[in-house]
This record gives C-alpha cells, structure tokens and sequence, in this order.
C-alpha cells in the first residue's frame, strides 16, 4: 500500500471533466485506489463518489493505492492533479 | 463500451448534453443524440430513438436516458421494435438528463457493463448542488 | 364499412376541429399540448394517405396511420394512439370490409396496446374511462344482435359518459397527475379525443351503412 498527499490546484477542482479524467486515469491500473479529503472518503475508480465529494480548488487530497501496479498508480494521478488536469 | 442515448422532447438539449458528455468521453465511446421530433418541433418520436439505439450499440448494449414523462413511453415503444439480440440489452436510466448522461459516460468509458452504467446514472441522482 | 380513406378523413377532420377544445383541456390538467399534438399528428396522417397507395387493405391502411402519429404527435398521445391503431392493424390484416365481429377485435386490440403502451387501467382519468365502456356497451350490442353503426353508438354514448366520469376522479397518471387532487372537476383531454375518434367513426357508418 503506498500513500500520497496532493493539492487540486485546478481551477474546476475535482467536478465534470477533470472528476472523469481522474476515474478513467485509476481505472486504467489494477490497484484499488482510495481518496480521502478530510473526513470523506470515495473509491477513485466510481465518478459519483468523486463527484459527490464535490471537491473545488485548493482540496487536500490523500490517495491510498493498493495493488500491484500501486506505485505507477500514484505516478499517473500525481501527473494528471499537478498538469491542472492538462488546462495549464 | 455501452453506447449512450440521450432522449428529450428538445433537439437542442439532447445535443447540448452529447456535447457536454463527449468531454468525458474516452475515444469511440457513442454517444448519441434523439431529441425532439423530425420537423424540428418539440416531442419525442420513438422512430428516431430505436435509430438512435442502433447506432449506439457497439456491442455492449445501450444506456437510454429521457428527460419527462412521455420520453420513458417513446423510448420503451422504440425498444420494443427493436430486434430480439438487442432489446434485452437496452435499459432506460432512471435518472437525470444531464447528471445521470454525465456519470454514464464516465463509467460506460471506463468499459463497466450496461448493470454498472444504468447504476451509475441512477446515482446521480443523489448528487446535491448545496 | 367500405372505404377506410374516407372514414379516416371523417376521424381526420374530427380531432382538427376540435383542436381548441382539447388544448384547452390540455391547460387545465396538462401541459397544453394535446389538441395540437393531435391535429398535427392527424394532418399528417391526411398526407401520408393521400401519397400512399395503401390500396383496399385495411390492416395496411390502420399500420400506417399507427406509424405516422408515432412519429409526428409527439407527446404520450403518440405511442399512446400509434400503439392502439397499430394492434386494430392486426386485428384488421388482410380485410377490405369491417364487420361487427372485426370491429369489436380491432377495439379490444386497441384498448391493449393502449394499456401494455401506458401501464394504466380504468380509473386513472385517461383514454381508457373512455374506451373501455365503450368497448363493454359495443360488445353488449353485439350480443344484442345489433348492426355495426348501433353497436357504435352505443360505444360512443357510453364514451360520452365516460369522459364525464372522468371530471369526477383524480388523475393519477401522466402530467394531470402532477396537479393531485387540483385535477378533480376537470375533463381528461385524452378521454375527450377518445369520445371524438368513436363519434366520428360512428357517424361514418351510419352515413355509410
């Protein structure tokens, strides 16, 4: 299990587009992965739970990855959180 | 992938919503637009949606979302004149037009089976606003 | 009943005039839709048969008109409507005459599809508080031994009678249903194009008799 910290510096946060860039960039890897933002917590791999975080810019998120691939996991998303989702 | 079709009684907001899906989209995911009546006017006619269903399926079946009463009825009468291979593989969300097309793309791009997809779009509708 | 072309025109012109009056109805317990849906989808079926060279079969003709108000009704009255005179389709393939024994198949197939089509039953304030006391007074006249155009009018009265029950109920499917207990002493739209179907067929058969 390999545990990362990260900020959404996006200007959306984790809502529409970029909520579904990051379950289909999760979903492309076997680990299970978890999110956790203060007390809530939602599988990264299912969009209504990461959409019903309703989580805007400036979130703390913590990522938990499970699994074989866990460690290419957290790379995949950590890329795709600090590129602002690709908006720059 | 799931295909997705978007039913209402306005062309213009069943385009809108592909439109607004399709960026959630990943690459080949369908989805396609059935609103309003040919003339243009407001309606639903359930010619266009077993069309639009049988553009949709790619295969793994075919997620339908309506957005008012009459819709859910033209959809089922599409349905049903749709052949035998596919009309058990067609479901019709129980969800909100925009929300649920929205949370089934996502999961339908990420190659969940059309049970995930329609769950998925149902939860929608609890999302909140406040 | 001999010619189904002029017994549509009959049915055509019936719902068009009296598109006012079920859109009015429409205002009170709907959505204000359902006297120009209906004018629109049954000007289309005047087109659609006047291009088409259905010929003498019945069945042909009746599928026709189903997919056509289908197609360009656009509310419930079309997968309502189309569904109902597709199943008279059927029950009407291959004739070129409707007998009294035909009729009252083609009604019951209608009634059916309108029941599969909507998933209501009497009682709810649609179509059906109409039709279905129409279809037991036709059926009653049949068993009386009565020819096609009075077995007709009494499935008409009995309509008209049904559309006035329906002023008495609460409207617990379609957008009536919306207005709960509001929708109390007011007329169901889709009974009323119901009753004016039937009168209009009525008063063809026995023009035509």
């Amino acid at each position: 299990m390999t545990k990362i910290e990260l900020v959404l510096t996006n200007a959306a946060g984790l809502h529409a587009r970029p909520a579904a860039q990051f379950v289909q960039k999760a979903s492309a890897y076997t680990s299970k992965v978890t999110l956790a933002a203060g007390t809530k917590t939602a599988d990264a791999k299912s969009i209504l739970a990461i959409m019903g975080l309703g989580l805007g810019q400036g979130s703390k998120i913590e990522l938990t990855a499970d699994g074989p691939d866990e460690a290419a996991c957290l790379d995949g998303l950590k890329a795709l959180v600090e590129s602002n989702f690709g908006e720059g | 992938m799931v295909g997705i079709v978007v039913v209402s009684h306005s062309a213009k907001i069943a385009e809108g919503i592909c439109e607004l899906a399709g960026q959630m989209a990943a690459p080949g995911q369908k989805i396609i637009a059935a609103g309003g009546m040919s003339g243009g006017g407001i309606g639903t006619d359930a010619f266009k949606i077993q069309a639009a269903i049988e553009e949709a399926n790619a295969g793994d079946g075919v997620l339908v979302l309506v957005d008012l009463g009459s819709a859910v009825m033209s959809a089922e009468l599409a349905i049903d004149m749709l052949g035998d291979e596919l009309k058990d593989r067609v479901a019709i969300a129980d969800a909100p037009i925009v929300e649920g097309a929205i949370a089934a793309v996502v999961d339908a791009s990420i190659g969940q089976p059309l049970v995930s997809v329609a769950a998925t779009a149902a939860g929608a509708r609890e999302l909140r606003k406040k | 009943m001999a010619n189904i072309n002029a017994a549509i025109e009959v049915l055509a012109q019936a719902i068009i005039a009296n598109k006012e009056l079920l859109t009015d109805l429409d205002s009170a317990i709907g959505d204000s839709d359902h006297g120009i849906n209906m004018a629109r989808g049954f000007e289309a079926v005047r087109a659609k048969l006047a291009a088409a060279n259905s010929g003498d079969d019945i069945g042909a003709v009746l599928k026709l008109i189903g997919m056509t108000l289908i197609s360009t009704v656009g509310g419930a009255s079309g997968p309502l409507y189309g569904t109902a005179f597709l199943r008279a389709a059927v029950a009407a393939q291959g004739k070129t005459a409707i007998d009294t024994d035909t009729a009252a198949k083609m009604l019951e197939a209608a009634i059916g599809g309108i029941k599969d089509r909507g998933k209501a039953v009497r009682g709810e304030k649609t179509m059906l508080d109409a039709l279905e006391p129409a279809y037991a007074a036709f059926v009653q006249g049949m068993a009386e031994g009565q020819a096609l155009p009075a077995c007709l009018s009494l499935a008409t009265a009995a309509a008209a009678e049904g559309v006035e029950y329906t002023k008495t109920i609460i409207a617990t499917k379609g957008r009536a249903s919306y207005l709960g207990e509001r929708s109390i002493g007011h007329q169901d739209p889709g009974a009323t194009s119901s009753y004016i179907l039937l009168a209009a067929v009525t008063d063809y058969a026995k023009a035509n008799a």
